[in-house]
């Protein structure tokens, strides 16, 4: 699976994760606070300049943002049928700013620094009792250990399927594949224990 | 949390990952394609029950904000959740454990099939469609700026392809509980 970080050393890049993303949450509460156009569209030049610094070429970077842009595009115009024209160019910079400040942000940080700081952020609730932070991490790496075998399995299941001239059905197919999938989970986590991956683990 | 719940839920996680890899399943008997993620986030309560289906969805949703295009279409990165549709997104989260709630409650293993598959039924359309619009049209009601009734009409058009997912869901739900089932041993 491609990460949709970009190598580089940009000012960007070289911000702290967490500089990064209580920048972000401020900017988007500041977004969410004004009604000024002037203020906006200004909003939406200065993060279209920072996404334009941290190294894509122009292509990549238009093509990453095209899905999420229609959207947004799609609610404006609905909006500007059916509202003042006010009304709709307010969503549809203040979207568009956050969007480009988010992409720059996941642009210039590891999965790792992303990870090193969820499980920082998730430490303190550790106390509660509820939540262990390092599992966060055990947990995101399960997950991209076994999408391409589910997909493998997905495979393997369609094909028998198919072999003994039965219809291909999502119902008929995904059963099997959750189950499947879930028995898994007794053998993977009796392996995760056995290694004492989870100290704390109960 | 056992370290089984815990696998349970990220391999829950990564299926609904592969169903975004997947192209559409096309059910046949109607012309309209299955986005299967969405499906996964009802299957997720049916299956797993409240609190590990919402840790299944929200793994998944934490894979995205880090930047790893897990939703359909490659899709991903944290300028996901400037759409306006992210209420949907966030949504899923609380969706799948209502779903998973209601499961809970009204599913048990004495019942007839009929009466399982229509209780997870209703359990995957009280919390895949009414919470999960709940959350979607009020965001996009109010950040998106459209007003709650454009909003609500608008999303009225997914209505229909979402009670097709319940459906598949409730069939799914019932199946996997004759199969494996792991809705009883609540975690």
């Amino acid at each position: 699976m491609q990460t949709l970080y970009v190598e580089g050393n940009s000012p960007m890049h070289r911000l702290s994760p967490r500089v990064k993303l209580l920048s972000l949450t401020a900017f988007a509460i500041l977004l969410f606070i004004t009604d000024n156009l002037l203020l906006l569209s200004g909003a939406v030049l200065v993060t279209a300049v920072l996404y334009g610094t941290i190294g894509l070429p122009p292509g990549d970077a238009l093509r990453r943002l095209r899905p999420i842009f229609v959207t947004i595009a799609v609610v404006a115009l609905f909006n500007f049928v059916f509202n003042p024209w006010q009304a709709a160019l307010v969503p549809l910079l203040r979207l568009t700013a956050l969007m480009l400040l988010a992409a720059a942000v996941t642009a210039t940080t590891s999965i790792t620094e992303f990870i090193d700081e969820v499980t920082a952020l998730a430490r303190p609730l550790e106390r509660t009792g509820r939540v262990q932070a390092d599992d966060i991490g055990l947990a995101l790496g399960l997950v991209l250990r076994f999408v391409p075998d589910i997909v493998d399995r997905y495979r393997a299941i369609r094909e028998a399927h198919r072999a003994r001239g039965l219809k291909v059905r999502p119902t008929s197919l995904l059963a099997p594949l959750i189950i499947l999938t879930l028995k898994d989970a007794d053998n993977v986590a009796a392996a995760i224990d056995a290694r004492g991956i989870r100290r704390h683990g109960s | 949390m056992s370290t089984r719940d815990l696998v349970l839920a990220a391999l829950f996680a990564a299926i609904i990952v592969a169903l975004g890899l997947l192209p559409p399943i096309s059910l046949g008997f109607i012309p309209v394609p299955i986005t299967a993620q969405s499906l996964g986030v009802m299957m997720a309560g049916v299956v797993l029950g409240a609190r590990r289906g919402a840790i299944a969805v929200l793994i998944v949703l934490l894979l995205v904000a880090i930047g790893l295009p897990v939703l359909s279409g490659g899709r991903g990165g944290l300028a996901i959740f400037a759409s306006p549709t992210a209420g949907f997104l966030v949504g899923w989260i609380f969706g799948a454990f209502v779903t998973g709630y209601l499961s809970e409650r009204l599913v048990d293993d004495k019942q007839s099939g009929l009466v399982q598959t229509v209780s997870f039924f209703l359990a995957a359309m009280i919390g895949g469609v009414v919470v999960l619009y709940a959350f979607g049209i009020t965001y996009l009601a109010t950040a998106a700026g459209m007003g709650f009734p454009k909003a609500f009409l608008g999303s009225m058009a997914f209505i229909p392809g979402d009670v097709i997912k319940a459906f598949v869901a409730a069939l799914l739900g019932r199946a996997v509980m004759v199969g494996y089932p792991l809705l009883p041993a609540r975690a």
